[in-house]
């Protein structure tokens, strides 16, 4: 487990970068935490400095969306999804519980509808 | 007041010829090089109307001093402006004239891409690069206030003051701090804007904005509407005066008939005149009664100057669909009348008969104090 921070530190439609294996972006949407691999799929950069749209994020370089719940692109440029990771609430405290191995589950799926 | 009383006021002049800027001035392309590293980047500059930039994310480039400057209205509704260069290799970010970028201002070479505040949000790599602090390569920012509804912006480190500078303009003309307030100028819209590309000199312009020698031999119309400019005073010859309507005017517009009530904060005392000030280096503001007229001036190269030119009137004559073709027409008129003779004058600027420049006449002596200025600012 990966401590965040407070709760408080983390404010509606902000977020937060913490270094697991890789860098995870973690996600406050209206007082739900969300954690993604922060490297965005298509290039190098971090998705925590991107833009939130409801339940998604935008990367900041070229426009990739992903869901925040599923880790899938909602299309081009980016055709790999990023991994989401467990976040729990603890006493206040906000933790990430890294998902083990960097392979993604979902590559056939998000491929076949980003095609 | 009437021509008589203007005459009066006149003093003799001890002299009444005297010299303006050499030729050289308004064809060297050395000397233009040195008006915009010496002027038009260490003084405020006009360069845009604030509503044109009315939506988060609107932006205008705009050419200040040989620099492009990109304006931008951020997310927090606040107008900021930058160098238009990427601080990584140079490229310029918005090539447009004006647009809409949805959250972010990005480099179209390598997609360094910049907050609306400047910041440097991201870049290819970035996180990898862990010895770069994003905070030392944001946008180059420039100085930038809103006043009369129009964004004012100075390249220089440290601004001179806008008060001592443009607003002193101002009410020196007016005479007063508080009259330029009665026209609400923040507050009027663009009714119409009208784009001239002017193959003059900038400072033809302005001294031809300054004097009205010539207005009874290129401005009939002009001086129907105001018939003390046939004797050739210029409103910025005075402090404090406006030119006064003709008896039988009603309006100022191209026929003297029509025009629109007067705005609502005008007094008595200044209904039924003109006013024009000139803002040095760039800006020329007609007030009338009913509207404004609003020109920034763009210089381009030694011999080549846009010029902006709003007219503002009140929301509700805008929203009442009005025809506003007679009350622009006038000053469109008076436009197009002065920068045909401002184009007359630039190839002769270069020729051997006005190689020691010209003269000004008693009632274009003023302009000697803009002469003064302008070789001020350049010299050594």
């Amino acid at each position: 487990m990966i401590l965040v921070g407070a709760v408080s530190e983390i404010p509606a439609g902000e977020s937060v970068r913490v270094q697991g294996q890789v860098a995870i972006a973690v996600f406050n949407v209206d007082g739900e935490f969300y954690a993604i691999d922060d490297t965005c799929t298509h290039q190098d950069a971090s998705l925590s400095d991107g833009w939130l749209e409801g339940c998604a994020v935008e990367c900041p370089l070229h426009a990739a969306c992903f869901d925040l719940r599923t880790g899938r692109p909602s299309g081009p440029p980016a055709r790999k999804p990023v991994r989401t990771h467990e976040v729990v609430v603890v006493d206040g405290q906000v933790y990430v519980h890294e998902t083990i191995g960097t392979e993604v589950e979902v590559v056939g799926a998000v491929a076949e509808e980003v095609a | 007041m009437s021509s008589v009383e203007v005459q009066h006021q006149q003093p003799e002049p001890a002299t009444s010829l005297i010299p303006t800027l050499p030729g050289a001035h308004y064809t060297d392309p050395a000397i233009f090089e040195r008006e915009q590293s010496r002027i038009f980047q260490r003084h405020w500059f006009a360069a845009a109307r604030s509503s044109d930039l009315s939506e988060p994310g609107n932006f205008r480039t705009v050419d200040v001093g040989g620099e492009s400057v990109v304006i931008v209205r951020g997310r927090d509704r606040s107008l900021r402006a930058f160098l238009n260069v990427c601080r990584h290799r140079g490229a310029r970010l918005c090539m447009e004239d004006s647009g809409t970028v949805r959250r972010s201002l990005q480099c179209p070479y390598h997609a360094w891409t910049y907050g609306l505040d400047g910041s440097l949000v991201a870049a290819p790599n970035l996180n990898s690069m862990h010895d770069v602090n994003r905070d030392e390569y944001g946008l180059v920012k420039v100085a930038l206030r809103e006043w009369l509804g129009t964004v004012w912006v100075c390249l220089a480190d440290e601004p001179p003051s806008f008060a001592d500078t443009v607003q002193a303009a101002v009410s020196g003309r007016l005479g007063d701090h508080e009259t330029i307030e009665e026209w609400g100028i923040d507050e009027l819209v663009v009714g119409r804007r009208i784009t001239y590309d002017v193959k003059a000199n900038w400072k033809l312009i302005v001294e031809n904005f300054m004097e009205c020698y010539h207005c009874a031999t290129i401005h009939p119309e002009l001086t129907e509407v105001l018939p003390e400019f046939a004797d050739g005073y210029a409103a910025q010859y005075f402090v404090g005066h406006g030119a006064e309507f003709g008896e039988e005017i009603s309006g100022f517009t191209v026929d003297g008939q029509g025009g629109f009530g007067k705005l609502a904060g005008v007094g008595e005392s200044h209904d039924r005149r003109y006013y024009a000030i000139t803002v040095n280096p760039q800006v020329f503001i007609n007030l009338v009664p009913d509207h404004v007229i609003f020109h920034r001036m763009y210089p381009m190269a030694v011999d080549r100057t846009v010029v902006e030119c709003d007219w503002l009137y009140t929301q509700d004559v805008i929203d009442s669909g009005a025809d506003l073709s007679k009350s622009v027409e006038l000053f469109h008129r008076v436009n197009q009348q002065d920068f045909d003779a401002c184009e007359r004058c630039q190839p002769a600027m270069s020729s051997k008969a006005y190689a020691a420049g010209g003269v000004l006449v008693p009632s274009e002596h003023h302009i000697g104090e803009f002469r003064d200025w302008v070789a001020d600012a350049i010299s050594d």
